[in-house]
């Protein structure tokens, strides 16, 4: 049983996200394993079978099921979960991008894994990536503890009328879902009062009032829903901001907002940076800080919608920037070196692209130093003509 | 109930655009008829999505909630396991999908959903083929017959292989009901649909559905043939429960050749095709006897 007070507990993200799906209280929850996921539906069974909370569980015969039961749940009007990674993402990609249009506030957390070839099970963004323009909002974390908060917001956001899009949690494979941290766990009545029922207005079915949802719309119709999308994207915005200082206010930690910051004051170079890799990066800064390096670092929290004017700010006054990727548009760069460095049009700021990490490589602190060596290169030497550097890799950079 | 006693209009309503004679759409109303507003029906991409749902004209006047071509049994779980959340676990949640939707791309799920003995009423209208991408071979389309994709020239003879038999699928997941009809014969369809209506659980209803461009055939004869299809074998009646068989009306097997004649997709038939069809529906006919008999033995 997780007790019903505030408490705190050594545990891994996996069951930290399970934890702070059942205090949020979704009434159905698809549950189709796949690793590094596999232990949040374990643990939803295990806490729905003692009596922790009271669910509909369906054990689904896949993934394109898991996402199709709740959306159509969703849609039904009641708030709903699942979780999945990798191969499972990329099969459910259909019915992941319906979820958008139909308005619906899904929330699903990803244990980020890459997606084959090669085939593999370790932490990589190319599950998610590729779901940018599914009309999700995306938010990666850095921690255990901010996972589990952001679960709580993840409905709280979604659910905002002036949102009513799903959100997608992602957080690093093994990184994450494996390792252990102490992590607070708010108390059932506190979480109550912060997320409500959801109590969908807009879009459910009831036979009282019949309403089509899904239904094929002709072009003479259908750009004013994707407008609307659009819309709801930019208020997000808002949103996000709102609630996490609601969050900060009630229960004390703020994760600030779209995108939070590190050491800038005075920072000549930064490191664009997101999900569990931040903690090490934090680390390097602290050094390279001690050593009398002006170095900072941004942590890029939410992915969609794009935080591109915070991040024109927290840059505003650097010299060069380095954009960290753990995934790679093939032929182009890293994504959030795309949608960076269209951030940061016309500020004439020599930038780089480290891609780092893939298929799960470690990421070391070495390997941030040296992405902080380059980025001062920079400085003295602009912009290489070859702006895109495979971090740690046999032949390249070993 | 009586087709005389049905009301005339259901929560299906008239205006529809499909092709003059659709079986779908008469299935559709008639099924309606039955189970009147309490209920709440998908559809998933297919020619009754495109005509009876194409915003801003909707046939149905209950929720209706429409996504994509392989997850109608799921999409009917994941509403029906909703409303057994609101306590309205009342309210019927019936899906209208092909047989593409059925026997190709959603099987997987399908098969869940039985396994799962979801509450659900799914109802397939077999057409035997992708008719409303402009008539391709699906896994339900007969042997012999000409499609787009089983062409009929000098290598190819129309479509080589043979159905699959879902509702025999889906016997093998002891599902709570599985039955087949046929609007030819309507009271049987009639008594199916209330049965599966008054049930909770997995109910799946597959309906012959004659389509007329894709079986190439003349609009006025759907009924026709609906009834023809019975009567020679080349459609079963059948209804079970928690895999219980029941044949329900024995065929004459007579005319089958004349049955497959009148119908273009069949026109190029030879006579070692319709004796390999009249074979398998021997051979398909004594499964179900047999089935029927393990079903009532002591």
């Amino acid at each position: 049983m997780i007790p019903k007070e505030r408490y705190k507990d050594m545990m891994t993200a996996n069951r930290a996200v399970a934890i702070a799906a059942v205090r949020s209280k979704p009434e159905v929850v698809a549950a189709y394993p796949i690793a590094p996921q596999t232990e949040i539906v374990e643990y939803l069974a295990d806490y729905i079978s003692h009596g922790d909370f009271l669910a509909e569980y369906v054990n689904v015969e896949s993934e394109h099921s898991a996402m199709t039961i709740c959306v159509a749940a969703e849609g039904t009007g009641v708030r709903t979960f699942t979780a999945t990674a990798s191969q499972g993402l990329a099969y459910m990609h259909e019915v992941v991008s319906a979820c958008g249009g139909m308005r619906l506030p899904v929330c699903m957390f990803v244990a980020n894994r890459t997606l084959m070839s090669p085939g593999g099970i370790w932490p990589e963004y190319s599950d998610t990536m590729p779901e940018r323009d599914a009309s999700w909002l995306q938010v990666y974390v850095e921690d255990n503890q901010e996972v589990f908060d952001m679960i709580i917001q993840a409905y709280k956001i979604a659910e905002d009328p002036r949102v009513l899009l799903p959100i997608m949690v992602a957080g690093d494979g093994y990184t994450l879902t494996h390792s252990s941290m102490a992590v607070e766990i708010l108390g059932e009545d506190e979480i109550d009062e912060f997320l409500p029922p959801y109590k969908p207005e807009h879009a459910f079915l009831d036979i009282d009032q019949p309403l089509a949802q899904g239904i094929i719309v002709p072009p003479e119709y259908h750009m004013e829903a994707k407008y609307q999308m659009q819309e709801a994207m930019k208020n997000a915005k808002k949103v996000i901001k709102e609630v996490n200082d609601d969050f900060a206010q009630k229960f004390g930690r703020s994760y600030g907002g779209l995108i939070d910051t590190y050491r800038m004051e005075g920072a000549e170079t930064a490191l664009v940076v997101m999900g569990a890799t931040t903690g090490t990066a934090r680390v390097v800064v602290d050094e390279l800080r001690e050593k009398g390096e002006k170095v900072g670092m941004v942590k890029l929290r939410f992915f969609r919608p794009f935080p591109d004017k915070e991040i024109k700010e927290a840059l505003k006054n650097v010299k060069a920037v380095g954009v960290f990727d753990r995934s790679i548009s093939y032929g182009s760069t890293g994504q959030c070196f795309i949608e960076t460095r269209n951030a940061l049009y016309n500020s004439n700021i020599p930038m780089l692209n480290f891609i780092s990490g893939l298929g799960g490589r470690d990421i070391r602190v070495v390997d941030i130093k040296f992405m902080f060596e380059k980025i001062k290169d920079m400085v003295t030497n602009g912009e290489p003509e070859d702006n895109l550097i495979f971090v740690n890799t046999r032949g390249i950079n070993g | 109930m009586k087709l005389k006693e049905l009301p005339d209009q259901g929560p299906y309503t008239s205006g529809a655009t499909s092709c003059a004679g659709c079986m779908a759409s008469n299935i559709a109303l008639n099924i309606m008829r039955i189970l009147g507003k309490k209920t709440i029906v998908s559809v998933p991409p297919s020619c009754l999505s495109v005509f009876g749902g194409t915003f801003p004209n909707l046939n149905w006047d209950v929720p209706y909630f429409h996504l994509q071509f392989g997850n109608l049994a799921s999409t009917l779980a994941g509403i029906s396991r909703a409303l057994k959340v609101q306590g309205k676990d009342d309210i019927i949640v019936l899906g209208m999908g092909g047989d593409g939707a059925t026997a190709d791309i959603g099987l997987q799920d399908l098969s869940g959903c039985a396994h799962r003995d979801e509450n659900i009423f799914y109802v397939c209208y077999n057409n035997q083929g992708y008719e409303n991408t402009g008539i391709q071979a699906s896994g339900a389309t007969p042997y012999g017959s000409w499609t787009t994709t089983t062409p009929v020239n000098t290598v190819f003879r129309g479509n080589p292989y043979f159905p699959k038999d879902v509702p025999r699928i889906l016997l093998a997941h002891e599902a709570t009901y599985v039955a087949t009809a046929s609007t030819g014969y309507i009271q049987d369809f009639i008594r199916k649909v209330e049965k599966a209506k008054n049930m909770r659980g997995f109910r799946y209803l597959e309906v012959l559905s004659v389509c007329n461009p894709g079986w190439r055939v003349p609009s006025h004869i759907g009924p026709e043939l609906a009834k023809e299809a019975v009567d020679t074998g080349f459609w079963l009646l059948i209804e079970a429960e928690k895999s219980k068989v029941k044949i329900n009306k024995e065929p004459t097997f007579k005319g089958l050749e004349e049955f497959l004649k009148k119908q273009g997709r069949f026109e190029h038939i030879s006579n070692v095709q319709i004796k390999v069809m009249e074979e398998y529906i021997q051979h398909k006919w004594k499964i179900y006897q047999s089935l029927e008999r393990v079903s009532y033995e002591g």
